[in-house]
């Protein structure tokens, strides 16, 4: 809180950017990790604010950048640096599969549910919490045991020639105009 | 929670099936032979006193047609008729020639026996599917044997939403029931072959780690104990191949739904009785609720494709019957477990939607008519396909038949002809004026329609924990008299239904794939309309002839023409969930899940309930299942890792590269789709895009990230942060 609040550099402004530009960026933070489903509003807004104030200095040497930008950049790279150490994945490697695992993992290990207060903290975590994290995969299959099977056609005899009857152009309508004249005969032949 | 390693070997390809065909066991057919014998004598009787009461009117060439129809239709009701009348012997007196009854089997061990249950889904409905999955999942963990199974959601789904959805809620049930490993989500990535095809895609990855397979409907539900008797039967009868469940119709709820409900309840188990004396091991497959060995069916049931084009030629799409002809050729035994509780399924809870089902069904049938001149199919297999054909003939043959007789009357009052009516040539009936002559024959038909379900109430008086099961004689005998009337006023309309559904069919009308509706939201007057006004339209004209030709002809004709006339407020009003509640609240068609439901069952509705009254039913903005695949972090990341798994098939992996997913087009697509907005991709569009595993990651990096986005999408993100706050 004191770390933003120092940044305020004159009125109505802080870090050089208007006060409703840093509204919209907490927001855009705080929809956020309302989706990663922090809910406890006091880990929230400490979470908001810290990203806030990595944002708000980087501000004053990126001045064409907008707060939101600044502060969505640094939301991004706080939750990789943060699923890199976790999971210890060399943070060279982090990239966006990166953080799928990460999210995965936070998931699975039911952070939502049981480790709200351990999501982007600094180490160390719990040993449970580590191993929740580290050692549960999402599968949605066992593995495959790959096979083939082949249909055997049919052999329907004679029946295989007249199915080919069909291919014949015209073959609907001479077939209806042939009903149509039989229906005649069998009319002519009922009243006669 | 359970997990696997993601450097385990994930694939690996089988040896070729090797499953030698079952010696051929020769039957002496004397069953099928005194069963049909017994039909066709019936039918040779009755239609010699027809033909006497035609001859005696004075013959003509449109009596001949009659005289043939009246000869087919009541072969078809005689059948029936033979199928009550066995059945009701055999339950009085006991069969021993049940698969349950053939050897003990309670004491088979099944340890080291694995069998995968699946559930084909087609754009269902996915709280239904996964309660229905959950309830037969927790049944099947009471009996202390659910490590010998694996569930497998197999969707088809081609709505986006519904392929989140179905992400979504298969996350949430194996993280509730900690069946991670247990319960598994395969979709497809396309749909070749409809259901049989998803089978068969699921048999391909995953068939030969499964010595049994059990093949579910979306709305089945099975109760563990049974399952496991299904595993014990199998490993006790080495020669079957597949076992068919005779399942109970439940958890209906308007008027219509419950009518069919007590039917099936009531009638089906003297009908199954009486099909299982003649099929005995050449039974047949209804598509669900039955379980497979798995290595004859991959190595001898893959469907081929019919020559010729539609609607006989291409893909066999009710394949069902044809499985179990390709399993009965190979001499693996097929078989109805009709005596084994616990398996369940919903109906059409509506007129239409019931129509529509047997729109796809008739279709499929017809198509039977290929394939009933394949070689080598055994006998048995040919008269399976030729009774489900003859279900669907049925309808244009009695429009024939009646009309016929409408055209024999008109042309008599047309010519004037006297009414003289001459000696029967059969000695008995000489003294029968023509009236009573005809009276006699009416009063046959009657008998043989109605006699089945008279057995079923004699049936039923004779069995008092059954009777109770029905809320005692008295309410199921009106229910049967009240289901007469019902079925009295629909049947006409499944004449009408059936003829259209046979002459488009014919005609190479295509029907759609679409999934059931099996609520019971009830049928609103005007969709009732649109639907019916040609049945009534067709019973007013109809009666107006009738009226025309004479008053008392007419009066002969009502209840046929009632069912025209009144076809749309039957259609409303039997919909309806009210009167659905008000019937049972008058004892009327109770079954025995309605009076003491199985805890399977209860545990079925109370989860429904629990979603019923705490899901927001509110209509969803469209495209929301994009939005939660791309916004959510979870649901992007379970709907990626799943993507992922995929390309470890090479199948798959190749189904993928072939879609173009990974190319630059699909990045270009996510690009369009974050700046104009879901609406201005095509649905294939956005499910390629949906596909790419890394356009996904992208798009959920991106939505988040970036400042200009469409509109759409932070609306979105607004309502999504909101919804999420709720």
């Amino acid at each position: 809180m004191n770390g933003i609040g120092a940044l305020t550099d004159s009125y109505g402004h802080l870090a050089g950017r208007r006060l409703e530009e840093w509204n919209a960026a907490y927001e855009k933070v705080e929809n956020y990790f309302h989706a990663l489903r922090v809910r406890n509003k006091a880990l929230l807004g400490q979470l908001v604010l810290r990203v806030l104030e990595r944002a708000a200095h980087r501000a004053p040497v990126e001045p064409e950048r907008s707060a939101t930008q600044l502060a969505a950049e640094e939301m991004d790279r706080i939750v990789i640096e943060w699923f890199a150490e976790v999971l210890q994945e060399p943070p060279a490697n982090a990239d966006q599969m990166l953080s799928t695992r990460g999210r995965l993992a936070l998931l699975l290990a039911d952070m939502p549910g049981r480790w709200q207060e351990q999501f982007l903290r600094p180490g160390p975590w719990p040993e449970e919490f580590i191993s929740a994290m580290r050692e549960t995969y999402l599968r949605a299959g066992p593995d495959f045991q790959l096979s083939k099977m082949t249909p055997r056609p049919f052999d329907l005899g004679p029946i295989t020639t007249l199915t080919n009857l069909g291919k014949l152009p015209y073959l609907k309508m001479v077939l209806a105009w042939t009903l149509f004249a039989l229906l005649l005969v069998a009319i002519f032949i009922l009243t006669h | 929670m359970s997990g696997v390693s993601p450097s385990a070997p994930a694939s690996s390809q089988s040896p070729p099936l090797r499953v030698m065909a079952a010696p051929r066991i020769e039957r002496h057919g004397w069953r099928l032979f005194i069963f049909y014998s017994s039909a066709f004598l019936l039918t040779g009787l009755v239609s010699m006193l027809f033909a006497d009461l035609l001859w005696r009117k004075g013959w003509s060439a449109s009596r001949t047609v009659l005289l043939v129809l009246f000869v087919i239709l009541f072969l078809f009701i005689a059948i029936g008729c033979m199928h009550g009348l066995y059945g009701f012997v055999l339950r009085m007196f006991g069969d021993d020639r049940c698969i349950t009854r053939l050897k003990e089997y309670r004491g088979q061990s099944i340890a080291g026996i694995s069998t995968a249950i699946v559930f084909p889904v087609y754009n269902e409905d996915v709280v239904r599917v996964c309660e229905g999955l959950r309830a037969t999942y927790e049944s099947l963990e009471k009996t202390g044997q659910l490590e010998r199974f694996d569930f497998f959601i197999l969707s088809d789904s081609t709505n986006p939403d519904k392929w989140i959805e179905e992400e979504r809620y298969w996350y949430d049930l194996v993280h509730e029931l900690d069946a991670l490993g247990r319960i598994h989500y395969r979709r497809r990535l396309n749909n070749e072959n409809r259901k049989s095809g998803n089978v068969r895609d699921f048999l391909n990855a995953w068939g030969r780690r499964y010595r049994y397979f059990m093949v579910c409907d979306a709305d089945s539900v099975m109760r563990g104990k049974t399952l496991v008797d299904l595993v014990k039967l199998m490993e006790t009868h080495p020669t079957v191949g597949l076992i068919q469940t005779v399942p109970a119709t439940v958890n209906a709820e308007s008027l219509f739904g419950r009518i069919q409900q007590f039917a099936n309840r009531l009638y089906a188990p003297l009908f199954i009785a009486g099909l299982n004396y003649w099929a005995l091991d050449l039974g047949n497959y209804w598509g669900h609720n039955a379980i497979i060995r798995t290595e004859p069916f991959m190595q001898f049931c893959d469907l081929p494709q019919l020559p010729g084009r539609k609607p006989f030629g291409g893909q066999i799409l009710s394949h069902d019957f044809v499985e179990a002809a390709l399993m009965l050729r190979e001499n693996w035994e097929v078989w109805f477990a009709y005596d084994l509780e616990g398996s369940y399924e919903e109906a059409p809870q509506a007129m239409i939607e019931n129509a529509q089902r047997e729109r796809r069904w008739c279709q499929g049938n017809l198509q039977h008519g290929l394939v009933l001149f394949a070689k080598g199919l055994r006998g048995v297999s040919r008269l399976h396909l030729i009774l489900g054909i003859c279900g669907y003939l049925a309808g244009p043959l009695w429009l024939a038949f009646l009309l016929t007789f409408n055209w024999i009357c008109w042309f008599h009052k047309h010519t004037g002809l006297s009414d003289i009516t001459v000696q029967a040539f059969t000695r008995y009936l000489s003294s029968f004026s023509g009236t009573a002559h005809a009276l006699l024959i009416f009063i046959i038909c009657m008998v043989v329609i109605m006699l089945p379900k008279a057995l079923a109430l004699i049936d039923l008086s004779y069995d008092s924990e059954r009777r109770r099961a029905f809320g005692g004689l008295a309410r199921a005998t009106t229910g049967v008299f009240c289901e007469t009337i019902f079925s009295t006023l629909h049947a006409p309309l499944l004449m009408l239904w059936h003829t259209r559904f046979v002459v488009t069919n014919l005609l190479g009308v295509s029907v759609g794939w679409w999934p059931q509706k099996r609520a019971a939201g009830g049928t609103t007057w005007t969709y009732a309309i649109r639907r019916h006004w040609g049945h009534t339209l067709f019973g007013l004209v109809w009666g107006a002839f009738m009226w025309w030709l004479g008053p008392s002809l007419f009066w002969w004709f009502t209840p046929m023409l009632a069912g025209m006339i009144l076809s749309i407020p039957l259609s409303v009003f039997t919909s309806r969930r009210s009167l659905g509640a008000q019937a049972r609240k008058l004892g009327l068609f109770l079954t025995p899940e309605e009076i003491a439901p199985p805890p399977e069952l209860v545990a079925l509705r109370a989860n429904m309930k629990v979603h019923e009254i705490t899901e927001d039913t509110s209509p969803r903005r469209p495209h929301t299942g994009l939005a939660e695949a791309v916004l959510d972090p979870y649901v992007n990341a379970i709907h990626v890792s799943l993507l992922r798994e995929k390309q470890l098939n090479p199948v798959y992996a190749e189904q993928l590269a072939g879609m173009g997913v990974g190319s630059p087009q699909v990045r270009a697509l996510g690009e369009k789709l974050l700046a104009a907005g879901p609406d201005k991709l095509t649905p294939a569009e956005r499910l390629l895009v949906m596909a790419d595993e890394r356009t996904m990651v992208w798009l959920y990096h991106e939505a988040w990230l970036r400042q200009s986005l469409a509109p759409w999408w932070k609306a979105s993100i607004r309502e999504y942060s909101r919804q999420d706050e709720s």
